[in-house]
């Protein structure tokens, strides 16, 4: 099924670069190591047959977009197209610059959950292919199945994906995640279970380990300030050391700031390097955003971004 | 118990609040002295850093005023700073900060006393829980 | 013998328990990291160049400041299970700190820390040691070095300090023709296990020809997205920020901190920025590792341990990259000799 979806893909992006339709695609190809994907960013027909579909592509490709000109394709997943919609409504890129291939998506595995659950690396393991709804994965000899949970994304759990509104082209069908909206939401229950002093004590030891590679910065398409804030001197805010105290203060500040256009794609907690789980912080704002304002990241264009907008009655039970 | 007098910084919008608060100190209203104010010329200025940052440095609480919905100097500017707080004050519940820390009230120019009473009210809340060592060692 | 070396130093064993692999204080109890010896996700070189570190304080007195150095010897260290790939990026970066000055904060801690090998026995695919001028059984750069030989640990005393440190040790005989021979295979195995390979004999002909090739650069740059990972997961990394923290009374102290050649601001002054652009970092990267640094201290700044194409948020793959290098022509060498 999914070579049949590749090379429908690969035939439309080569028409559409021979079109002159886009000028260039982003899309993944094979990574070096297995169960990878990496960015494909090209211009050349060529290219066009390397790009792939499947259960790896982790990254979410519009955070190029910015720096890519004229007008560009892009073969972007739920989270991705709003994304890239998000970018739109924050006037970063202009709707008549971009060119949305949406690709349905059963979700991403999260390898380290994989490796988590069977206890080996991933260079270790011989195949992982994913089901439709359950994930076959082979190693030791044997193979077993194991539940869309147990191997996918948290933050791909409870995607809803009839927020896929606006795309230029649809290649294929798409199915809703298996699972409910509560499945992606038991981490947020069990931090709200715990008193506020364990949760900050919690917090308090997870940033202990920050080192400040700001990786989960530079993935995330919401984040494109010029100049962010930890760079500011006058006044410093926090410390460039890698303090805890501002390591968390830089990453609550971070979710705030992206507050209303995260669309918990969940490449910030995938790839830091200190196994911070950030998931638990950006799916607890895409929970407070809908609870305040019935508001999802990056499903109409046309919407005023959340922060910019305001409604003249609102809110008001929480001001003293 | 907080032991203590509670340290609080207010953010105050030039037009409004910290008019409101000349106004309480010029009727001579007696209110606690733990504010310390920084003028901004709007709430809407108000970025949520610089209430992390108050916090960092050892405020026990940050109280943002500004003018009432509907009478903003800059016409919106308070609209967004209701937004931004609000998320502020509820994702900070969420990481643990009690809900005491971080607060908004609106005061006009003409509200000497209403200013004094909310000054009163939050340094009450703040008395009743600990000082702030959330970001002690 | 982990007991009888903690009396004298703080031990160190790589270990998951604060939620990242890394080097992590003996608890007494764990040996998982005896089974399984992967390399640490966070490398030792943090033992000698910590992310973040105390130069000395300083205060005010009578309109002039007083600097109080930071107290005595830094404690003494053992460091055990150290791979190959990172001893030998220690033996690497310690040029650095010996060059143009003694880097005292640097070397002091190197003084004091004793480094027990332990020979690799299940590479990752990422890794490629072998292609640099050693194996992941390799023993430079340690005070001894361990090999898993099935029931044993081979011990292979490399250094003076690493003599010293195994005298009075119980249950250390010597070594029969057996256990060489065991050894001898267990090394090449793991040589052998190793499948990513760069050829840098090419690639030192190469890299002096594709400076000025900025169509290539920019097309291999484009899905960085400039963190700092690579780098600071790197063991050859060590560039470092250095920020004074001031009190209100005018104290303060100053500290170092690592820093990224692919922050976008690495190289930002008042008046330009000479590596504004991503492809220019992304080169520099290149360049630093596979000319620059041999060009002074005739060693590659690398040591193929991997965890730059493994934790790359993009899986940017500087094998990959290096094998791509276009064959150039002498007419673009002679341009960056005359521009240097």
């Amino acid at each position: 099924m999914t070579r049949e979806i590749e090379k429908k893909l690969r035939d439309t992006v080569r028409e559409l670069l021979e079109k002159e339709t886009i000028d260039r695609i982003v899309g993944y190809e094979a990574g070096s190591l297995k169960f990878s994907t990496t960015p494909l960013i090209t211009s050349n027909k060529a290219d066009v047959d390397r790009l792939v579909i499947n259960p790896f592509t982790h990254s979410n490709l519009s955070v190029f977009l910015r720096d890519l000109c004229g007008k560009v394709g892009i073969v972007a997943k739920g989270c991705d197209a709003r994304s890239t919609i998000s970018l739109i409504q924050d006037r970063q890129i202009a709707r008549k610059d971009v060119f949305i291939i949406g690709a349905p998506c059963d979700g991403v595995i999260d390898l380290a959950k994989v490796e988590k659950l069977i206890g080996l690396d991933r260079d270790e393991i011989d195949d992982i292919v994913w089901q439709g709804e359950k994930a076959a994965i082979t190693f030791a000899g044997s193979t077993q199945k194991f539940s869309a949970k147990e191997v996918l994304a948290d933050s791909c759990l409870g995607c809803d994906p009839s927020d896929f509104k606006e795309c230029d082209m649809l290649i294929g069908e798409i199915e809703p995640i298996v699972g409910g909206k509560e499945l992606g939401q038991d981490r947020i229950r069990e931090m709200e279970a715990m008193a506020p002093a364990q949760r900050w004590e919690f917090w308090k030891k997870e940033f202990s380990r920050c080192i400040r590679c700001y990786g989960c910065r530079q993935v995330c398409p919401a984040c494109f300030c010029d100049r962010c804030f930890v760079e500011e001197t006058e006044p410093r805010w926090i410390s460039p050391l890698p303090k805890w105290q501002d390591n968390l203060i830089f990453q609550v500040v971070r979710m705030m700031h992206v507050a209303g256009r995260c669309t918990n794609c969940g490449e910030c907690e995938r790839i830091c390097p200190a196994n911070i789980p950030l998931g638990s912080l950006t799916k607890k704002m895409e929970e407070i955003v809908d609870e305040l304002f019935q508001y999802r990241a990056g499903t109409d264009k046309d919407a005023p971004p959340l922060m910019a907008a305001y409604q003249p009655d609102e809110l008001e039970d929480l001001m003293r | 118990m907080n032991n203590s007098e509670p340290k609080i910084v207010a953010f105050c919008c030039n037009w409004c609040s910290y008019a409101g608060a000349d106004l309480a100190g010029t009727s001579r209203m007696q209110y606690p002295s733990n504010l310390r104010i920084i003028r901004v010329m709007c709430s809407g200025r108000v970025n949520p850093v610089f209430v992390l940052k108050a916090l960092r440095v050892g405020a026990d609480g940050v109280l943002v005023l500004g003018c009432h919905p509907g009478d903003c100097h800059y016409l919106t500017g308070n609209y967004h700073t209701r937004r931004r707080l609000s998320i502020t004050m509820k994702f900070m519940e969420y990481m643990g900060i009690e809900p005491e820390r971080i607060q908004v009230s609106w005061c006009s120019a003409s509200e000497g006393s209403r200013f004094a009473e909310v000054v009163t009210e939050v340094t009450a809340d703040l008395k009743r829980i600990s000082p702030n060592r959330l970001f002690n060692d | 013998m982990l007991e009888k070396w903690q009396k004298e130093f703080a031990v160190f064993v790589p270990s998951k328990a604060s939620g990242v692999s890394q080097m992590e204080v003996w608890d007494g109890q764990d040996t998982a990291f005896l089974d399984r010896n992967r390399n640490t996700a966070v490398p030792p070189k943090a033992k000698f160049l910590p992310g973040m570190e105390k130069m000395f304080g300083f205060r005010k007195e009578e309109g002039s400041y007083v600097v109080e150095p930071t107290d005595g010897e830094p404690p003494k260290q053992l460091l055990f299970g150290i791979h190959p790939c990172d001893a030998r990026a220690i033996g690497i970066i310690d040029m650095v700190f010996k060059d143009a000055y003694d880097d005292k904060y640097y070397l002091s801690r190197r003084e004091n820390t004793v480094l027990v090998g332990m020979a690799c026995t299940s590479p990752y695919d990422s890794c490629f040691c072998t292609s640099l001028g050693f194996g992941p059984a390799d023993a430079t750069d340690v005070d001894i070095m361990l090999i898993d030989i099935g029931d044993a640990l081979l011990i292979e005393e490399v250094t003076e300090k690493g003599r010293g440190i195994l005298a009075g040790a119980k249950g250390v005989i010597e070594a029969t023709e057996k256990d060489e021979k065991e050894a001898a295979a267990a090394r090449e195995s793991a040589n052998a296990k190793v499948s990513r390979k760069i050829d840098t004999a090419e690639i030192s002909r190469r890299l002096p020809l594709v400076f000025n090739d900025r169509e290539f650069w920019e097309e291999v740059s484009a899905k960085c997205v400039s963190c700092g990972i690579c780098t600071f997961l790197c063991p050859t990394c060590y560039c470092f920020d250095i920020n004074d923290e001031m009190l209100q009374d005018g104290s303060g102290a100053r500290y170092r901190n690592w820093d990224c050649c692919s922050f976008a601001i690495y190289t930002r002054m008042p008046a330009e920025n000479p590596r504004e652009e991503k492809w220019r970092r992304v080169r520099q990267k290149v360049y630093h590792k596979y000319l620059f640094y041999p060009e002074l201290f005739n060693v590659i700044a690398c040591t193929g341990c991997g965890r730059c194409i493994r934790q790359c948020p993009v899986n940017w793959d500087i094998t990959q990259t290096l094998s791509k290098l276009p064959a150039g022509s002498p007419g673009k060498a002679e341009e960056k000799q005359k521009a240097s």
